[in-house]
Order: C-alpha cells, then structure tokens, then sequence
C-alpha cells in the first residue's frame, strides 16, 4: 500500500466500556489505514463494535466508554504546524496524532475535518428549532472555528452562547447569534443536498419533513464545515428502499463533487458493494478480513465473510436453503472472551490452530487484503478439525438443525453488548 | 361451519380438540380479501367535533383484494406507511374494518361470533415484527408460550405442559431454558419464542409481520430456514409482511406489491421479480442494492420524491406523482422526461409549493399583494422558469408554461394549474387503474386501455 495517500492512520484502537456487567471490549487493538478520497466501509452485526470505532475516530465516546490505547494519525500538514509546538511526540511528518493532542485541538477538528452523519434522522434533529436555525448555527459555529480555528471551545463558551443571551435572542433579533450570511449559507446546503424549494423548507420544523428529507438536511449540516472525513453511521437503514438509493446517489455525488473522504458504518452488503473502494468485516472488535470489494466479496478467506454472504438471500434468483452462521453474536464481556479465534465456536471449519489469536495474514487478491485466519496460510483439515462440541454443550435439539447452541452452565446467552453498547452508540447526539 | 370437525391430529396434541373446520372445498383459497378498507380518523374526538373541525381520513389501506390458497405463502411488500401492516392486522380482526369483507375457510370473518370467533382466533395466529417489546418481560418463556393453550383451555396442565415443550424443541430452544425470562434471550431466540408462541393452538394459517427485520442477517436466515421447515412440516398458509424484497422472494409463493394503501401488482414470485410490469415495482427492484462486486457499475433509476401523504392521496393512479412513466394526453407530441417535468411542476402549483417571493437574485422582484409589478412579469417568468426547469422546453411548451407563470405573478394559482391541467391532463390522474383478475395481475394504465394509445410509452423501455 502507498503510505503518502493516507488521510488517517489508526494504530492499535482499543475501547472499552466499563459497565456493571464487566469491561466490554468494544474494539480491540484495531488497524485502519484510509485512503484520501476513499469510501471505505466497515461492515458488521449489531455489537461487532462498529459504531464504538467510528465514534472512537470522532471523539465521540462517552462514560462509561474510553478510548484506553491506541493512536490516530490524522494527515493535516495546516494542523501538524500548530500543534508541533505544544506536542512535539503528536507530529510525524504532517500527520498529527489526536489521541495524544489537547481535548481542544480534537473539538476544533470536529466539523471542519471530521463530519458525522446518524442513522435515524427524526431523533438527531432538535423539534423545537427550525431545520434552516439548525443547519445556520452548525454554519455559524465552522465560520468562527475557521475564522479562528484552534479556539470553537472559547468561542462557544464566550458570553454570545450565555444563557441569559439565549434568552434575549427571543425578545431581540439583534441578539441572534446566527447571522443573515449563515443562515443563506444554510439554504445553499439544504440546495445542495437536493431539497427543493430550500427558502421555504427551511423555515419548517423537522417535524415537517419526511424521513429522506431529514437525512438530507443532516447530511447537508455535516458539510457545512466542508469535511476532509465524512463518517457515515448507517445512514440508511432508517429509510425505505427507494429512498435508500437516493441517498446513497447523493452521497456518491457529493464524494465525486467534493473529493471527500467517507468512512461507511453499514450492517449492509448491498450498501457496501453499491458505495465502497475497500471494505473492513468487523467481528467482536476486530477487523477480520478486509481489501477492496473485490476482495472480500470474490476472494474471501474468512468463514466469517463466507456466511455474511451466504445469509443474504439473493433477489436475482431463489437460492435454495439459506446457508446462516450458527449461534449469536459472541460476548465482548472481557472474562468471557478467550485467547483465540472469536469465531471459533460458531466456525465451521474450527481447527486446532484457532485456538491462539490468528494475526492478520496476507491473502491472495489485492495487496490490501489481508485476513485474520489460520485458513490463509494452510488449508482445512479433517484430523486437525476441532470436536463438534469442543465450545461446551453445543448439542442441538434434533428437530432444528439451524438452532443456537444451548447455553448449558447457566452463563447469560450472547445478550450483554445491546444493554452496554446501545446507550453510547447508535444514533442519539 | 361444524364446530366439531376436529382436524386430524399430530402425535404431539393428540386429544387437544382444534375447534374450527378449515376443510375448504377444492380450489377455494382459505383467505379471501374483498375490497378491504381501513381508515383511520384523525380530528376525530368529541372536542375536535364541538370546535366543528371535520375529521380528516387517513386512507390505510384502500380497497385491497388478494386470495391465499391453502399451504402457500403470499408476501405483502412495500415501503412503510403503505399499510402492509394495517392489512395484516385487519383481516386478522385485530382491527375492524372500515369496509369489505375477509372470508377464512368460506366464513365472513367480521360476522363471526362466539364460538366460532374463537374457533378463528385459533386458527389464525401472527408474528410480530419486534420480539423486544411483543413478548411480557414478567413471564417466563414457557408462561408466554402455554398461555394461547390457556385461553383456549386447551388439554390438561400436564397436556399443556409437555406441549410447551415440544414447541420449544421444535423452534430450537433448550427445553431447560423454559423458566428464563425474554431479557436473558437474544433477538433471534425472542423470535423462536414469538413463533412457537404462534405455532401453540396448531393454527392453519400465520400472519408473519416483518418477522426478520429486528435481527441480524446471518439470524435472519436462520429464522427464514425455520420458517420454511415449519410450513412443510405443519402444512402451514403464511401471509409475509415484509419491506425486504430478498427476503419476499426466498420464501414466498406468491407477492403483492402495496403502494398507498392499494395493491399495484401482483403475481408469482419468480413471474413479478423476473418480469415487473408496473414502473413502481421496476423501482422497488431496482432500488435494492446488491451484495455483488457489479454493484458499482449497475446503472439504476432511482425514484424521484416522496411517498404522498394517504390523507390525501392523488386522483386516479397513486404513483402518478413518482412515476417515471405517466402517460401524456394521446395527442401530445413530448419527451417522456419533459413530460414528467412538467406534471411535478404542475403539481407543485396545485399544492401552492413554490415560493414567490424568493424567485430571482435578492430581492429582485416586490411581490405586494401577491403580484408583481406590471413592468416585472417578462423578468419573473423567466426567473422563475429557470428555477423549475433544468433544460430549456421545446417552444410549444415553452409557450404554454409561460403563460400558466404568468398567472402565477399575479398569485392566481387556481389559474395557472388550470391551463396546465387542460393541456397535459394525463390518463393517470382521471383514471384509477383496476388491478386485473389473472395470476399475474398490474394495476396500470400502460397495461389497460391505455397501453393502446398512441401516445403511450413502451412500458419496456423504462427499466433503469
């Protein structure tokens, strides 16, 4: 891979959640290298930690979450300047490193380099405020970011966003402290976004638009502060099909447009296959397989890959007995989760080997495609096979051949990562 | 309808008596939907009708008629707000209809009373779509699934109990794992749970409500794989309520397409996804994206707009406003895009969905009174058609739209849709298309009378 492209390197990611449960890990020791001008996609199941890395790029986790290892090179020779002096260790050519630079510096990055957009629109935006006030203020706080860039937090902290202001502003249109450029500004994104009629939507509530409408202003408040790095969490899976594809044409369009970077959060094949250049399969906090589409969706080396793809069930032609991963999605409980392959115990092709944590090998195809299994280096064999019930009592009732494992010794079946990861994760701002 | 004829019975429920006779005579379906209407009311309380406000209705589903033949699988797919759902839950009589009739086994089922309502309630069972919130976090699996045994009084405890467990084994759950509670289960079990729940009074037929949507994929085919040995093992009649095309068409016999509350085609599955016939159908299809490495390079037509609000939904055909394809009076001569240019702007004036007073560069033109200065009209029109029109239109057209934006200046709205309504009227919006008898049926003007005139598009050539 040619390292001079990269946008944004991340090293080593590793974030937990500390709940009553126990720690969770969320994303362990996880590599990223992303491509300027790239869709790169992270596909996954819930809990496979997803939404935690992207939340963790942003700087977006919250107690009892925390990003506990780990580096993220960011590519902004402008950023490598300015900060150099204050932290030398957090530069390295033009890259800046903004897990060891100031809470500040990564709040200023955010809008201005890094841009998010949610999965559910209705929830993200404020009912109370116009859409049109929303995207202005978002305008409004990157103008003055950029008009001084390492300082949004003194801004914003400054007497213009006091309470006491807030409350003048209902009585004096002279103390709004969203400007007549933001607010034009604001209608040329919502233009942009391909919401027609943008002077008169904007002054409607969010209440008044219909869901893919709501996906659009969202994106649109994203680019306000025009983004090097746009991350999309599931940003369709809210909207029906044929809005869906909407979407997902105006994200590509605004790519091209703007030569952006996006990374796509997606539980969905199709949506990867129609959007990205590379492709990462996350599983239990890890990367398991990842390269380009081709890749992954062709030359796939992981089981894991292998039963994504055989669960979907094919529109173009009926595809016999759909061919499920067994059993649920693993626990990320640290004292529940071993040494080893995590999906060795629903593996169908579990060997001796998968008993020590694979590294990520190469494997065949692009350069970029590498895989965290045993099955890239040797093939599978019958005598070096694991026993069927070697993962405790995985004896299944008879009359279903597609069912769970039992769990036997009274340990909680694969339910912890919905109580712990729904709360910081997912959609809610 | 005997009350007595009792079913011929599995080894598992044998002396649990099923109550209704579901023997249907040859080539009768077992489900027959006629003319099912639901509304919803809004404004519609005590107050709202002292204050004089009129009820609003909200038209769920409009007139929908299909028929499910014992054994198959019907699907019902569309987006949401198209009313899947409301119809699921209607013919069930978990909602009472606003009109039509639903016959199960040849019996009304909204005349049914007593003992022979019950007997339904047996016979017909449903799936919800969300297994987090449809099971009662305070009982145990094994109180949610005997509880239909229960109700019915069906057996004895002991009877009910070993049945119970039955079930449980046969969705694939440990029979140990009967005391637990829904929360220490995972959505994929939850579900096992909801359809052995289902499955307890031996039911004929199940309403499946987006059975798979709440879970994940690899989960999702699990859950389909047990649908489908449970049908061939119980001889059961789905009806599949789902949005996810794949999934309609892995395990369905037979589908309908709902859009707005109606039925706008429907066929046998390999027919409707090989050969769609109706441009909303084509749309759907080509809205999915595929999990293949060609995806990138499929080239698709996506759908412009939303879905109208069934408040009010479009005369005649209620895709007409989306449709790629709406056909224009026979004797126009125009291209189909320009065409359906001009019907959105049309529409954007019947809805008075354009700003006046934002058309030009700041400020440009003084719209006082809802007018225009006399001197400003030239300018405005023409401001304003750039902003409705990409391209500029054929003179012919140029000419008529001209006019009806003039009309416009001067705030008469009523006017402006007028002329336009005259010249561009379209087949689509007088007509409601009726959806044909045949197996493979489309509710579409190209398909119908229409199709034969001149004017009309080859309904082939618009495919994406």
């Amino acid at each position: 891979m040619t390292d001079t492209d990269d946008i944004l390197r991340v090293n080593d990611l590793s974030t937990r959640f500390f709940t009553e449960q126990g720690q969770v890990n969320a994303v362990d020791e996880l590599e990223l290298r992303i491509e300027r001008g790239e869709v790169f996609g992270i596909v996954g199941e819930s809990g496979s930690g997803k939404s935690v890395t992207a939340r963790s790029v942003i700087d977006l986790i919250d107690a009892p979450g925390e990003i506990i290892d780990g580096e993220i090179w960011f590519d902004d020779a402008e950023l490598a300047e300015t900060v150099r002096e204050d932290a030398p260790d957090a530069v390295d050519g033009s890259f800046v490193d903004l897990l060891s630079v100031s809470p500040a510096v990564r709040q200023s990055l955010r809008g201005t380099s890094f841009s998010m957009i949610f999965q559910d629109p209705e929830s993200s935006f404020n009912p109370s405020l116009t859409v049109g006030e929303q995207l202005a203020e978002a305008v409004e706080v990157q103008r003055r970011a950029s008009a001084n860039p390492r300082s949004t937090k003194a801004k914003t902290d400054s007497a213009e966003y006091s309470f006491g202001n807030l409350l003048l502003s209902t009585v004096l249109p002279s103390q709004q402290f969203v400007t007549e450029e933001s607010r034009e500004r604001a209608i040329e994104l919502l233009e942009l976004v391909g919401i027609p009629d943008p002077v008169e939507r904007a002054d409607e509530y969010p209440h008044e638009y219909s869901g893919g409408m709501l996906q659009r202003a969202m994106i649109a408040q994203a680019l306000a502060g025009e983004p090097d790095v746009l991350i999309a969490d599931e940003p369709t899976t809210a909207l029906d099909v044929t809005i869906q594809a909407q979407i997902l044409d105006l994200l590509d369009d605004l790519q091209t447009e703007t030569g952006m970077t996006i990374l796509l959060i997606t539980h969905n094949l199709g949506v990867v296959a129609r959007m990205c250049d590379r492709v990462g399969v996350m599983y239990a906090g890890e990367i398991v397989e990842r390269g380009t589409l081709e890749d992954v969706f062709d030359d796939h080396v992981h089981p894991y890959t292998e039963g994504l793809l055989g669960s979907i069930p094919e529109l173009g032609g009926a595809n016999g007995q759909l061919e499920p991963i067994g059993g649920n999605v693993p626990s990320l409980l640290d004292h529940e989760m071993e040494d080893r392959c995590h999906f060795a115990d629903r593996c169908p092709m579990a060997m001796e080997d998968c008993l020590d944590h694979p590294p990520e090998f190469d494997a065949a195809g692009s350069e970029a495609h590498t895989v965290r299994c045993v099955l890239a280096t040797q093939s599978y064999t019958e005598r070096e096979a694991l026993p069927p019930n070697y993962f405790g009592d995985t004896e299944r009732p008879a009359g279903d051949k597609h069912a769970e494992p039992a769990h036997s010794d009274g340990e909680q079946p694969a339910e912890r990562t919905r109580t712990t990861i729904s709360d910081s994760g997912g959609e809610s701002r | 309808m005997s009350s007595d004829d009792n079913r011929a019975t599995s080894s598992v429920d044998a002396g649990l008596a099923t109550g209704i006779g579901t023997d249907t005579p040859d080539g009768e379906p077992l489900v027959r939907v006629e003319n099912l209407q639901k509304y919803f009311w809004e404004n519609d309380s005590l107050l709202d009708r002292l204050l004089g406000d009129e009820p609003v209705a909200v038209q769920a589903v409009d007139g929908v008629s299909f028929e499910i033949r014992e054994g198959e699988t019907l699907g019902l797919v569309g987006e949401s707000g198209c009313g899947k759902s409301t119809t699921g839950e209607t013919l069930l009589r978990l909602q009472e209809p606003t009109d039509g009739r639903v016959e199960f086994a040849g019996t009304n089922v909204y005349e049914m009373e007593g003992s022979d309502l019950t007997a339904f309630r047996r016979e017909a069972q449903v799936v919800f779509q969300d297994p987090f919130s449809s099971l009662d976090p305070r009982m145990t699996i094994g109180d949610i699934v005997q509880q239909p045994l229960d109700i019915h009084d069906v057996g004895a405890d002991e009877e009910r109990r070993e049945r119970v467990r039955d079930l449980l084994e046969r969705v694939g759950l440990s029979v140990d794992q009967l005391d637990r509670y829904p929360h220490e289960f995972s959505g994929g079990q939850r579900q096992r749970i909801g359809i052995a729940r289902a499955l307890a009074l031996e039911p004929e037929f199940l309403v499946l409500d987006e059975p798979t949507s709440a879970l994940d994929v690899s989960v999702q085919a699990q859950v389909l794989n047990l649908l489908e040995d449970l049908q061939a093992e119980f001889d059961l009649t789905y009806l599949l309520i789902s949005h996810d095309l794949s999934v309609i068409r892995h395990i369905c016999d037979r589908v309908a397409v709902m859009y707005l509350g109606e039925i706008v085609e429907i066929g046998p599955v390999e027919e409707l996804f090989e050969d769609p016939k109706h441009p909303y159908t084509k749309a759907l299809l080509e809205s999915v994206p595929r999990a293949t490495t060609d995806e990138r390079e499929r080239d698709r037509e996506t759908l412009a707009g939303d879905v109208p609000s069934p408040r009010d939904p479009p005369s005649g055909c209620r895709f007409r406003t989306r449709c790629p394809m709406v056909i224009p009076p026979e004797d126009l001569d125009i291209d189909q895009d320009t065409y359906r240019e001009l019907m959105t702007v049309r529409e954007r004036i019947e809805s008075r969905d354009i700003s006046l007073e934002t058309v030009g560069d700041d400020d440009q033109f003084t719209v006082e009174d809802g007018s225009v200065p006399e001197a400003d009209i030239p300018a405005f029109v023409a401001a304003l058609k750039r902003r409705l029109f990409d391209e500029p239109l054929p003179p012919h057209h140029d000419e008529i739209v001209e006019t009806a934006l003039t009309e416009l200046a001067a705030s008469n709205w009523e006017d402006a849709a007028a002329i336009l309504r005259t010249e561009y009227e379209s087949v689509c919006e007088r007509d409601h298309p009726g959806l044909g008898n045949n197996t493979h049926s489309v509710a579409c003007h190209l398909y119908g009378t229409a199709a034969d005139f001149e004017g009309a598009v080859d309904p082939n050539s618009w495919r994406g």
